[in-house]
């Protein structure tokens, strides 16, 4: 038994020695100035991806999948259009599940991994932002709603069926749109139980 | 009671702010309407009216931004078409509207871009509510009678690099050949107007 104490108390000094070895090893590589390189890895967050559509794939986007489809269209360079973001980012939390809600850029192209997801993070919008390039404006424009004359921000709001509810050109006016879509989300609650 | 007439109060409200938004911009110049003359002061304060700077052969009012990213594109093929088409006998004049871009700012703006017609002060955005001008740039052609013959973008690409529809120049050429203006109207995708109202 005294033996078997000894062994323990041997091999608690060589494991002290080694542990102090290894840490003033370990500590005087600390007090070296480190590499960029064998900089400690900070698990990155990754980057918000835009996705970049063309006038045929926006065509698509904009059928609603079964609810109330609410879309924001906007740029970085556009004031009324940063300015109303934040509440855009509120109404996406408030109808979260209940609605879909994508943001369409209309910045340049060359913008789509730099300034608009800047903007898009520090607004922490979730919405899923898509960039578009439009061949023709003047088609695009006129393909969204009729009496939109090209000014931003535009904001649509499309009913289940696909039919456009509300739309607004300059920034949204939130009672209205909180108007329309409680009523959009309240009418496909009740049709919702009858067609299954 | 209270909470039925504060629904009313609520439901007047909304309607008096939809019926607000709706007519702001709505109206304007049609095409084929004629343009009134107006009065409107320069960058340097003198007062300068439509009758004054309009052109023989007829007048481009363009509305330009000094901030506005888009303007800024269109800035070089502006400057292009108002050099080729003055020398035709037809005048641009420049409109600024926007309640946030001040004097000095809209002044250094030009002499930046190099604009070479009249830019006017709409400052109340009086004619441009009247006319329904709504965003920058957009243009509104007139006859050498002062009829609209043609209203809204310059072409159909901002970048104006994969420009395929030259809206403006194609009724100028139509015009000065004495054919009719084929497409009239055409949106102009740009910058809202701030106006003083908002």
């Amino acid at each position: 038994m005294k033996h078997v104490y000894l062994n323990w108390a041997k091999a608690a000094v060589v494991s002290a020695v080694f542990v102090l070895c290894f840490s003033s090893v370990s500590s005087g590589q600390a007090k070296r100035p480190l590499p960029k390189k064998a900089a400690p890895k900070v698990a990155a967050k990754p980057a918000l991806k835009v996705t970049l559509v063309d006038e045929m794939a926006l065509k698509k986007l904009l059928v609603p999948n079964g609810r109330p489809l609410l879309v924001n269209f906007w740029a970085t360079w556009c004031d009324p259009c940063r300015e109303e973001f934040p509440d855009l980012v509120k109404i996406d939390q408030e109808y979260k599940g209940r609605i879909d809600f994508i943001t369409i850029s209309l910045d340049d192209v060359e913008n789509i991994s730099t300034t608009v997801p800047k903007f898009l993070t520090a607004m922490k919008a979730q919405m899923p932002p898509y960039l578009l390039r439009a061949d023709d404006e003047n088609t695009f424009i006129a393909s969204i709603a009729k009496d939109w004359q090209g000014g931003m921000p535009f904001t649509a709001l499309y009913a289940p069926s696909g039919e456009l509810k509300y739309y607004r050109e300059g920034k949204v006016a939130i009672p209205m749109l909180h108007d329309q879509l409680n009523k959009l989300v309240a009418a496909a609650a009740t049709t919702l139980p009858d067609s299954k | 009671m209270t909470q039925k007439i504060a629904a009313l109060i609520s439901f007047l409200a909304i309607f008096a702010f939809v019926a607000s938004s709706a007519v702001t911009h709505a109206g304007g110049l049609e095409i084929g309407a004629m343009a009134e003359n107006f009065t409107l002061p320069d960058t340097d304060g003198k007062t300068r009216t439509l009758d004054e700077l309009k052109g023989k052969n007829g007048t481009v009012v363009v509305w330009l931004s000094a901030q506005c990213p888009v303007v800024k594109g269109y800035k070089d093929r502006i400057n292009e078409i108002a050099a080729e088409y003055q020398a035709k006998g037809i005048n641009f004049i420049g409109i600024n509207s926007n309640s946030t871009e001040d004097l000095n700012w809209v002044k250094s703006n030009i002499g930046e871009y190099g604009y070479k017609f009249p830019v006017l002060i709409d400052k109340s955005n009086a004619l441009a509510d009247k006319w329904g001008a709504t965003v920058t740039p957009e243009v509104f052609y007139f006859n050498a009678k002062n009829i609209l013959i043609y209203h809204g973008a310059i072409d159909n690409d901002r970048s104006g690099k994969t420009v395929t529809e030259a809206y403006l120049k194609s009724a100028f050429d139509a015009t000065l050949s004495g054919k009719p203006v084929t497409k009239t109207k055409a949106n102009a995708f740009g910058c809202t107007i701030k106006r003083v109202a908002e």
